[in-house]
């Protein structure tokens, strides 16, 4: 099934494969469930099936000591089908490689490697989008006035659900997709389309690898890294926001606008920055407006969630009529809801504060749907929504496990609240509009997430169920919501 | 208003006393541009040591206690000034440029003090006023008595009080405006500070040279530089705001060349209160390596120290040192956290340019703390991590660190003095009677001396904290001692690392071997503040110095070598530390 190869000799990369479809799949059975962004983890039925080798380098060229393999495996299981993408580095066997982070196993005298955490491997990736050169089928992208610095050494960060990032120095970050979906990636067309807006608010894209990804004869280009800048003075915006949390809690009788830690400003300031990337959404890709059938059928869709998800936990059963009566409201008073494209999966993780400002992070949309839907005209509220349920979780969170009193009840209260408030103020300072004189929507669309966590921390977190419950009932409470 | 025994007829200038009518301090072993290495420790002399009884500190004082600030390892006082003036400005407004004012002793006095600072490797700085003097000085008596004589055109005079229309007016709760009636000229005089301020006339070169001859005279005698006060306002000109004008500028270049070619171990220090990006305007030109001031202080970094630590977070120190451009070559910052009097959240900001202000100036508390003017110590509550965290952070953020006498051993203030006397009380020595200050009988004392129960002279004092190697004097004074074996510290280049964790300020000095003294290499010190009142872990990417073994410098002791993985630290509330990391150390 190898398709491609590199190099000046491709007869002679292609002799090189290295082990066997069937022994490579024998190699991968043990280690991709230990991976983070491997979403069929927990079925012991998945299959995996190798659908494209790509040897993109051997050993002596470009400085490297390994010969590295581009494998585009498909893996069918309960969940349906997913596509994923990963980089190897062969080298013989006894070598030391087996030690290494990273490693994978052996094959007929071969060592496997994630090749992403070999330094060499990453410099080979930032020196092919600096060039926009080609690896194989793999061929780089870069942005017309991108500063890339090709001496800044690669570092794999943290574990990511749906990518594996290499961060460079000081200076680039490049996401590595693992998860492939063939076809436009979301995050890579925002932030072109964005930069391109001149939108401040954006990480600045520095270039994409690009690859053929798919059933059909060629594959269909799909995106397989994205390099952007990287911000190394900066802070998550979930972060912070328990740091300021942490520090209301400490206080025994001090409110949550006399504590030293009070987030409001930069509450207010991260809503003048969504709503900002949300005006340049519009401006790139257009927008329009639903029109009442639409908007019926989408807090339709809302309610057939909600009685599904009451279903599934139990604990949503007494709310019901409450939320679906939410829903209703929304539908009878709202008079039409504008769609554009989002975020699509917008909390205080995907917000990045800077020594100048707040950046919107991860335009991938959620991970969960489909990339038609990811790619979808949707509400902004939706947006907004899922900051204003990220404020409550920060809250609350400091009192998840723990016997919560009521005095920390009432400040997580009025810590959301407060934060909450400032955020909508920012947002409508900078939009022109205020999205809390949306009809009822915003709530409507607060609950639709709401309702949506209960049932994923039933499954997953169930000591945390109560922080999106609590949520559930203040909000089917009238005057509960913003 | 004094008389005028020296006011001559019409025509002849008024005699003054020349430098070399008194004896020269003995010069400082030279180190050229020892002002980027220094610790400056800003002393009153009112304050410091009474050493004839009279309930007012003098210079002969501040001589008997120079083996304490030796010991302590301050490089160089700052006294603000010490001329004769009627006091109506705390000083600054000065009624003869060469006599010190009488209660402080005389100018012969001063040289003892530049001598005896000198023979301990003690520098010695004052404050020089240049925009204006006091209306007590001859020479505006001079020039309003004789608009025809030498000293008539000494002073912007006018016939009305219309000019320069866009020139605010500072002082807004007590002048309502720049110009004032003079019933014996009858003109208005300009006057950008109090009414009693008149402004010198920097058009008349006469007033120009008058100056640098000031300059010379106290350099002749051995000071070794100047803080020069409200240097933005020295030239007027219709139709600007009268502030930071290109003849201005001029004149900083001439002083700068009188030192250079005569006097090239003084330092000339800017005092701007403006944004760092304006304030490096008064470093001069960068393609000469600078040739106006060689030091400014920075402003808006204290504050923004106070506001971090407030808000448990990084920023706003991040935010300021970011916003700070480069210096010139010979050029240094000075940093403060608390002095005499500061302007602070009142200072600057017009624009937007920083948001962050409006947010802080919100904030009742901080505006509390940081508008009025309190000590160190009070305005921590007391709390000695905290104050040991901000010294730290004094010490290793970039520029040349300014200590305010008292501070060293947590001095509190009296806020009921007023916020100007209320941190200008007798340093505090001993338990005994006025704090050792002064012989005198307590009610002659200049101001009383702090007597509550936390910070009173009982409870804190040199005497006792010299006798505890756990105090905050020996703290600070080891501190000083390990900041002075860094050249990174100084003039090493800055780093703000980030980090993961946003209420952790972590920081690099590297120092490339450049300018250091005799045996200094290369070395890299890393300094990690937590601002957070909890403990807090921090992973700090460190790959660029993979392999060293970190060794912290209070302690000596080695940490775990760094490696390519993000390096985790975990610090105490308010805890800092420094390491050198500039290599591996010798295997045993």
């Amino acid at each position: 099934m190898t398709s491609a190869n590199a190099g000046s000799d491709p007869g002679a990369a292609a002799q090189a494969a290295p082990v066997s479809d069937t022994d490579l799949v024998t190699l991968l059975a043990g280690w991709l469930p230990q991976q983070r962004w491997y979403a069929a983890k927990q079925d012991p039925d998945a299959v995996v099936g190798i659908t494209d080798r790509n040897l993109v380098a051997v050993a002596g060229e470009h400085d490297l000591h390994v010969t590295v393999e581009q494998v585009l495996i498909e893996v069918s299981g309960s969940h349906g089908r997913s596509q994923y993408q990963l980089w190897l580095a062969w080298q013989p066997e006894g070598t030391g490689a087996e030690e290494h982070a990273g490693a994978i196993g052996t094959a007929g005298g071969l060592s496997a490697t994630d090749a992403l955490l070999l330094p060499a491997v990453s410099r080979l990736l930032i020196t092919t989008v600096a060039d926009a050169a080609a690896l194989g089928p793999v061929h780089a992208v870069r942005e017309p006035d991108a500063d890339i610095d090709i001496t800044a050494h690669g570092m794999v960060i943290g574990a990511e659900q749906s990518n594996t990032s290499i961060v460079y120095g000081h200076s680039a970050i490049l996401k590595m997709f693992r998860r492939l979906e063939p076809g436009p990636n979301p995050d890579a067309e925002v932030h072109r389309a964005l930069a391109a807006a001149g939108c401040r608010h954006i990480a600045e894209p520095l270039g994409e690898l690009i690859g053929p990804v798919g059933d059909e004869e060629a594959g269909r280009e799909t995106t397989l890294g994205l390099l952007t800048r990287f911000y190394p003075n900066s802070a998550e915006g979930w972060a912070m926001a328990l740091s300021s949390v942490r520090d209301l809690m400490a206080e025994g009788d001090l409110r949550a606008d006399e504590v030293g830690g009070d987030f409001a400003a930069e509450a207010h300031r991260l809503g003048e920055a969504v709503a900002a990337v949300h005006a340049d959404l519009a401006g790139a890709f257009g927008g329009r407006s639903a029109d009442t059938d639409e908007l019926r059928r989408i807090l339709d869709d809302m309610a057939i969630e909600a009685r599904s998800a009451a279903e599934q936990a139990p604990s949503l059963t007494q709310y019901l009529p409450g939320i679906l009566a939410v829903f209703e409201q929304a539908a009878a008073h709202a008079a039409s809801l504008q769609l554009q494209r989002v975020h699509g999966d917008l909390h205080l993780g995907q917000t990045l504060r800077t020594l100048t400002g707040w950046l919107v992070i991860d335009f991938e949309g959620e991970p969960a749907k489909p990339l038609a839907f990811r790619r979808s005209m949707q509400s902004p509220l939706k947006d907004i929504a899922g900051m204003l349920r990220s404020f409550d979780y920060a809250a609350h969170q400091p009192l998840v496990g723990g016997r919560p009193d009521a005095q920390h009840v009432f400040r997580a209260a009025e810590w959301a609240a407060r934060n909450s408030t400032a955020f909508c103020d920012g947002y409508a300072a900078a939009a022109g509009t205020d999205p809390r004189q949306a009809g009822g929507l915003l709530r409507a669309f607060e609950l639709d997430k709401a309702v949506y966590e209960v049932v994923y921390e039933h499954g997953h977190r169930p000591s945390w169920e109560s922080i999106p419950l609590q949520a559930v009932s203040r909000l089917i409470n009238a005057g509960g919501s913003l | 208003m004094t008389s005028s025994p020296a006011a001559t007829a019409s025509g002849s200038p008024l005699p003054e006393p020349d430098a070399s009518s008194f004896a020269h301090a003995r010069p400082i072993a030279g180190q050229a541009e020892w002002y980027k290495r220094a610790v400056f420790y800003e002393v009153l002399v009112r304050a410091f040591a009474d050493s004839n009884g009279d309930g007012t500190g003098d210079l002969r004082g501040l001589i008997d206690k120079l083996d304490y600030l030796q010991w302590l390892g301050v490089d160089c006082l700052w006294l603000p000034p010490f001329y004769d003036s009627p006091l109506r400005d705390g000083g600054y407004d000065i009624a003869d440029f060469r006599k010190v004012l009488p209660e402080f002793g005389t100018v012969e006095d001063f040289v003892a003090l530049l001598d005896a600072a000198h023979a301990r490797g003690i520098r010695v700085i004052t404050d020089l006023v240049m925009n204006h003097t006091s209306d007590a000085h001859q020479w505006f008596q001079e020039s309003r008595r004789d608009p025809q004589g030498p000293y008539g055109d000494y002073y912007v005079w006018r016939d009305d009080d219309t000019g320069y229309p866009d020139a605010r007016v500072i002082f807004v709760d007590t002048e309502p405006s720049n110009w004032t009636f003079d019933p014996v000229r009858k003109q208005y005089y300009w006057h950008r500070f109090f009414s009693h301020q008149p402004d010198l006339n920097f058009e008349n070169p006469a007033v120009g040279e008058a100056m640098i001859d000031t300059l010379r005279f106290w350099l002749d005698l051995g000071i070794d530089g100047f803080r020069l006060d409200a240097v933005p306002y020295l030239f007027e000109e219709e139709g600007t705001n009268g502030e930071n004008l290109p003849k201005t500028h001029e004149f900083l270049k001439r002083c700068r060349k009188v030192i250079d070619d005569e006097y090239p171990h003084a330092v000339l220090l800017a005092e701007a209160n403006q944004w760092p990006a304006d304030v490096v305007e008064y470093y001069g030109d960068p393609a000469v390596g600078g040739d106006e001031c060689h030091m400014c202080f920075h402003f808006p970094l204290m504050p923004r120290i106070f506001m971090a630590a407030r808000r448990e977070s990084r920023f706003p120190i991040s935010e300021i040192l970011a916003q700070t451009p480069a210096i010139p070559e010979s050029a240094q910052w000075g940093i403060f956290l608390r002095n005499h009097d500061e302007l602070t959240l009142e200072m600057v900001s017009d624009e937007d340019r920083d948001y962050m202000w409006a947010e802080y100036a919100k904030d009742p508390r901080m505006k509390a703390n940081i508008g009025i003017r309190r000590r160190l110590a009070p305005l921590l509550e007391g709390d000695r991590n905290q104050i040991e965290l901000f010294t730290a952070m004094l010490l290793s953020l970039p520029g040349s660190p300014v200590l305010y006498y008292g501070d060293e051993i947590g001095m509190g203030d009296n806020i009921w003095l007023g916020d100007r006397d209320g941190v200008r009380t007798p340093m505090q020595w001993t338990p005994d009677r006025n704090a050792g200050f002064s012989r005198c009988d307590p009610a002659r004392l200049y101001l009383p001396a702090i007597m509550d129960p936390q910070y009173g002279f009982q409870t804190i004092n040199v005497e006792a904290q010299m006798n505890s190697t756990a105090s905050l004097l020996h703290w600070t004074r080891r501190m000083l001692e390990i900041r002075s074996r860094y050249a990174a510290f100084a003039i090493g280049e800055f780093t703000d690392l980030g980090g993961s964790n946003p209420t952790v300020l972590s920081y690099v000095r590297h120092f490339d071997g450049v300018g250091g003294l005799d045996g200094e290499g290369p070395h890299t010190v890393l300094c990690v503040n937590n601002l957070s009142r909890f403990p807090q872990p921090v992973e700090l990417d460190l790959r660029e110095h993979e392999g060293a073994i970190p060794v912290e410098l209070t302690g000596g002791v080695q940490f775990p070598r760094i490696g390519e993985l993000p390096y985790l630290l975990t610090l105490p509330g308010h805890g800092f530390y420094w390491f050198d990391i500039s290599g591996e150390p010798e295997q045993q």
